[in-house]
């Protein structure tokens, strides 16, 4: 296991690099734009109250030393990565002056929770119903299954996601159309607060899980009838192994591969189609917080906001590649 | 004397194309032999690309099902073996060898795991020890041993071991019937011979008949006890081997015989092109006439005069 060892130390060093690489590009995309935060924070802070000019020219001295804009753009980019590596994104601009960490913290669970089991339910149902459509290709019900995922997979998500809020929160409101959780309810560890967020994500959750099925559903059936004609299927069956085996561990995990990378591939875009399921349903998630940002100006949070998500989609992407050599030796190797 | 398996007017046809260009293409056409039983043999079916050798070791391995005509082994219809006791009772008696071996294995897992299965489901070993006994005896059988494959993936071994070890699967059940389909075509030149010799010895060591499928006609020539020689879904001449290598009489036989090229005099001389009359006389002939018996037991594909 000593190579497995140097292959999770190689992977993270790589880890490392992207995250700083990322970061970085977000970091000098947010400070070339014409947007000028302390101009922002000044047009929001006087917007209602009669300052005074001297006032006026006091408080923006003191948030260009906040921000430190007037200093050249690789200073900033030094000490931006010095309080980055303490934790300190600096305060956000939207809820002066709240740190946007916060704010990022707060939103992330949401996104996160809706995602991750969204994913990994399209992902495990969508692959286990194509494997199993690949191997037996005659049954009427899993045919079925793919007329109906071939309809769906072509239909653009957000119409999708708006029929699905028309027909259950409109023609039969059975589920709640907008929020993460219900207003009256109390926040906090008890099964009432549970549940209602349970009732809230079913819209958002389901519409993902509708589109992303097909996809994963066709891919896996597709890879499925081409692994069940090797050389090796047939030889297991002249071995005798059982075919619960068959369509187990020799079907159905020499197609997974290359669906594992596929789903490394679509954890790193679940960020940005979370925007669109987050406003379509108003889900208090980062991709809202993102949305509020970009529209307010508040450099400070859509860096945070990015940064974090670089950082999450990457480490998902790192836990992805060292299940790897666990599923193929033949990657084990090298 | 009774026939292990038989093949009796035995015909496939494929159909091809989608709904409106949907035509027929016939791999194999009328075929029918006999082996028999308790009289070990090399039987090679001989041919080239297409001519439907490989679709009559499918249906033979109960893979395909014929159109028409029956495969009997032991007696009893490919076509009535359904449900998966009849199929390892039929396993137990014919066994395939492939002609990738890096194919035949799942790449995912030790090679030692398919032994492992057949001997359990196959053999009926039961326990440790008596899985691994009858494992070490399948590969000590093609000159290899469970310490040397045990724990070992596909891709670390190389292809000629890897063909072997397919060979001590498929001997586990004690097969009297080994359908090896091209076997030595993916393997090295130099350790082609090896496999070859390793066949004719399970036939003169083990009394298992080993149905030798290829299109090389010189490793047919070396081992082949009876040959079929197949053209376009056509048996075309079927007999003895020594007699039809020596004087093949059909124009696709003489065709093949003639296309061997000579490694007596290496770079003298110019190769020779088979007469051209020739191929043109085996394409001409194609798929005509019937098998008629000729001299010296064989029977060969003539126009009725």
């Amino acid at each position: 296991m000593r190579t497995y060892g140097f292959f999770v130390l190689k992977r993270f060093g790589q880890l490392l690099i992207v995250v700083f690489l990322g970061v970085s590009a977000t970091f000098f995309i947010t400070h070339l734009s014409p947007l000028d935060p302390v101009e922002q924070t000044m047009g929001r802070l006087t917007r209602q109250s009669g300052f005074s000019p001297e006032a006026q020219e006091a408080m923006r001295a003191a948030l260009t030393e906040l921000y430190g804009t007037d200093k050249p753009l690789l200073e900033q980019f030094y000490s931006f990565w010095s309080r980055l590596v303490r934790g300190d994104m600096g305060p956000s601009l939207l809820a002066f002056p709240t740190p946007a960490l916060r704010l990022v913290k707060r939103a992330l669970p949401w996104t996160v929770g809706l995602l991750t089991t969204t994913v990994l339910i399209t992902w495990t149902v969508g692959n286990l119903l194509g494997g199993l459509a690949g191997y037996f290709q005659n049954s009427r019900l899993l045919k079925a299954f793919g007329v109906f995922a071939i309809g769906v997979q072509p239909i653009p998500y957000y119409i999708v996601a708006f029929i699905m809020l028309i027909l259950f929160g409109f023609l039969w409101p059975v589920l709640p159309i907008s929020g993460g959780a219900g207003m009256f309810v109390e926040p906090g560890w008890n099964i009432h607060y549970a549940l209602s967020i349970v009732h809230h994500s079913i819209l958002p959750a389901s519409s993902i899980v509708v589109v992303g099925l097909g996809t994963w559903f066709l891919g896996m059936r597709a890879l499925v009838s081409n692994v069940v004609t090797e050389d090796y299927v047939t030889y297991a069956e002249f071995g005798g192994v059982e075919s619960r085996k068959i369509v187990g561990s020799y079907v159905i995990r020499n197609a997974m591969i290359p669906q594992l990378t596929a789903l490394a591939m679509v954890l790193g875009g679940v960020f940005s189609g979370t925007i669109i399921t987050e406003e379509v349903f108003s889900y208090p998630g980062v991709g809202t917080l993102l949305i509020d940002a970009v529209n307010a100006g508040d450099y400070t949070l859509v860096l945070a906001v990015t940064s974090i998500s670089i950082a999450t989609v990457a480490t998902a992407i790192f836990v992805i590649d060292l299940l790897y050599p666990l599923l193929d030796p033949r990657v084990r190797v090298r | 004397m009774s026939a292990i398996l038989e093949v009796a007017h035995v015909s496939k046809r494929f159909a091809m194309g989608g709904v409106l260009s949907r035509r027929h293409v016939e791999a194999v056409n009328d075929a029918s032999f006999a082996i028999e039983e308790g009289q070990p043999e090399v039987f090679t079916i001989v041919g080239e690309s297409g001519s439907g050798k490989t679709t009559l070791a499918r249906m033979m391995l109960g893979l395909e099902l014929p159109t028409t005509g029956e495969i009997r082994l032991s007696g009893r219809s490919m076509a009535d073996r359904r449900g998966r006791a009849a199929k390892i009772e039929f396993m137990r008696h014919a066994q395939p060898v492939f002609q990738n071996p890096f194919e035949a294995f799942n790449p995912l897992k030790r090679v030692d795991r398919y032994l492992d299965a057949s001997a359990r489901v196959l053999l009926g070993a039961r326990g440790r020890g008596a899985i691994d006994a009858a494992m070490d005896v399948a590969l000590h059988k093609v000159g290899l041993s469970l310490a040397e494959v045990r724990g070992r993936y596909a891709h670390e071994l190389s292809g000629g071991q890897l063909q072997r070890v397919a060979i001590a699967r498929a001997l586990i059940p004690n097969p009297e019937i080994l359908v090896a389909d091209e076997p030595v075509s993916m393997v090295d030149a130099s350790l082609r011979m090896s496999i070859v010799n390793l066949l004719r010895d399970l036939r003169d060591n083990l009394n298992v008949t080993v149905i030798y499928i290829t299109h090389d006609l010189a490793t047919a020539y070396y081992i082949s006890d009876r040959i079929i020689i197949m053209q376009k879904g056509y048996i075309v001449e079927m007999g003895p081997a020594q007699t039809i290598l020596e004087s093949p009489e059909h124009p696709y036989a003489r065709l093949l015989k003639e296309s061997v090229l000579p490694v007596d005099d290496p770079g003298r001389e110019r190769v020779q092109a088979p007469d051209r009359s020739l191929a043109l006389a085996a394409a001409e002939n194609s798929g005509s006439g019937r098998l008629v018996p000729r001299t010296g037991g064989r029977s060969v594909r003539m126009n009725a005069e």
